[in-house]
């Protein structure tokens, strides 16, 4: 196992390196105290992400994935260590970051152009400057002509397009995305896949995108950083080496499912309790 | 005709359906057992009555109009914002949500006495004890409205550093938009009883009055009329109100055009 792992450790070195970090995740500990005892969701987690990068975060339920982007996104204090974004040390919300839930969360209340543009409104910016980005995105998105519709008549997939172009709008360098397509079928789950890569290949953002789904997170990523959980922490960080930009029938090919199976067998043996303790050295 | 027309067309037939079948029993069951007419006049007295001093009726009507939306008109103000410190300020709110209970708890009826000498037999006590019957609903069901916010909603105002004011603004009154309505259609009707017991224990106006005055004589059609008519004008703010949630939450469950079929 050491073997396969050891050319990750070498790229995570490498990236480390690399003078472009975007966002830097230092010893990060979340510890969640209440009555019943302390939950640890973190446990010295350190990642570097280059501008530019796309990372997946993989992790089944309770690894703490969640937690994390929070922590990143400013949202939740930390126990331990430090996180910095473009060499900011986050205590708040960072500037020039979007973020994409889980849930679509549109307001009812207001119509898909103006739930595109309330992050404007909410910076503090004029409306009038983003209104033309903000068509385009829907357009880019498929959602031309439903400008003045309600999220109410809107399908799953086309509310989640909404909620992307809403953290997008304001042209952020910077997406986290907290497995924002979990809660769509298979068919529409892979168009949006594809949208977005396509999307990151043409701004490159640096975008860390949590998600539970292996091939979701090979299809998209640059690399692949693996959690386990009790306690949340990083089990492996693999470097996705696939061609783009990534086409549908990708999936078929050796290379892969070579990947998805690797990423598999990584999170099975986390599972059954093998720790790869290389990788955290 | 569209489908909103056609059920809120529908909406007003029931309403006189039901209207003319209360009166039809009411009119068979008082010819039927030989109800005296100063326990319950047949209707045609009661309308005969109407008819016969429209002006008083109607001016008196008038007068209890204004009581009960000027009434309501402040609790709704009086509420929202109350509802706003409540919502902002833990202090606020153990402060104010006791002083709301500790109010709930007294009969505002036992009061409306302490109101004339308070203010008067005109038209400010009336409006006051309106306000106060209607004020507590409004903050109530307007402060669960803006704390049961999607706290994901909130996490996206902050991501984007939304000042105190837009989150009040954009997220929790709008979210809270439903259970307003459903507070203000309570506080319609409170605030008419409101006018009534204001009308009763002091002054010279409004259809309370007139139905305290019919009592001392025994003019029951008199005061039947005034009864009517006063549930006429109930109902019909009642529906004012409803009308008003459909113009201002036409993107709420409860008024999204139902599927057919």
């Amino acid at each position: 196992m050491a073997g396969v792992l050891s050319p990750e450790v070498q790229d995570r070195k490498a990236s480390e390196k690399a003078a472009d970090v975007h966002i830097s995740v230092r010893n990060v500990e979340k510890v969640y105290r209440s009555q019943r005892g302390s939950v640890v969701a973190l446990e010295n987690v350190s990642l570097d992400v280059a501008k530019g990068e796309f990372v997946s975060i993989l992790g089944p339920s309770g690894c703490g994935k969640s937690t994390l982007l929070k922590c990143i996104a400013g949202l939740e204090p930390l126990s331990g260590g430090e996180i910095f974004v473009s060499r900011q040390r986050v205590a708040e919300p960072p500037k020039d970051l979007g973020v994409v839930f889980q849930r679509d969360i549109l307001f009812d209340w207001r119509t898909v152009l103006d739930n595109v543009l309330v992050t404007v409104e909410f910076l503090g910016l004029k409306r009038r400057g983003y209104e033309a980005r903000a068509r385009s995105l829907l357009t880019t998105y498929g959602l031309a002509g439903y400008e003045n519709r309600y999220p109410w008549e809107l399908s799953g997939g086309q509310r989640q397009r909404v909620a992307i172009c809403r953290a997008m709008v304001h042209d952020p360098q910077f997406l986290l995305m907290d497995e924002p397509f979990g809660a769509l079928d298979a068919l529409t789950r892979d168009e949006l896949n594809l949208e977005l890569q396509n999307r990151w290949f043409a701004d490159r953002k640096t975008i860390i995108f949590i998600t539970h789904g292996i091939a979701e997170a090979v299809f998209l990523s640059d690399r692949v950083i693996v959690m386990g959980r009790n306690p949340g922490r990083i089990i492996a960080d693999v470097k996705i080496d696939l061609p783009r930009p990534r086409g549908v029938a990708l999936r078929d090919t050796p290379a892969f499912t070579a990947y998805t199976g690797r990423m598999r067998a990584i999170m099975d043996d986390a599972n059954a309790g093998i720790t790869h303790a290389g990788v955290l050295s | 005709m569209s489908d909103k027309v056609r059920d809120r067309l529908s909406g007003l037939a029931w309403v006189l359906a039901i209207f003319l079948a209360i009166a039809a029993v009411w009119e068979a069951a008082v010819k039927f057992f030989g109800v005296p007419l100063f326990i319950l006049p047949p209707i045609e007295d009661v309308v005969t009555e109407f008819f016969s001093s429209p002006a008083l009726f109607l001016r008196n009507a008038a007068f209890t109009v204004a009581t009960a939306v000027g009434g309501f008109a402040i609790a709704l103000i009086v509420g929202l914002l109350l509802s706003v410190m409540i919502v902002s300020s833990r202090l606020l709110e153990r402060i104010f949500m006791t002083l709301l209970a500790v109010m709930h708890s007294i009969p505002k009826v036992a009061l409306a006495p302490l109101f004339v000498i308070w203010l008067g037999t005109g038209f400010e006590p009336k409006l006051a004890i309106a306000a106060m019957m209607a004020v507590l609903v409004v903050v109530v069901d307007t402060v669960a409205g803006m704390r049961s916010v999607d706290p994901e909603m909130l996490n996206l105002a902050r991501v984007a550093h939304a000042s105190p004011l837009s989150v009040l603004l954009k997220i929790r009154f709008p979210a809270a938009l439903p259970q307003i309505f459903a507070a203000m259609k309570a506080a319609i009707s409170l605030s008419v009883v409101g006018a009534i017991v204001g009308e009763y224990v002091g002054g010279q106006s409004g259809l309370g009055y007139v139905i305290i005055v019919a009592q001392g004589s025994f003019d029951t059609p008199r005061a039947f009329a005034a009864v009517l008519l006063l549930s006429i004008i109930a109902t019909a703010l009642f529906y004012l109100v409803v009308w008003a949630e459909s113009l201002f939450i036409p993107w709420h469950v409860s008024q999204r055009p139902r599927a057919t079929g």
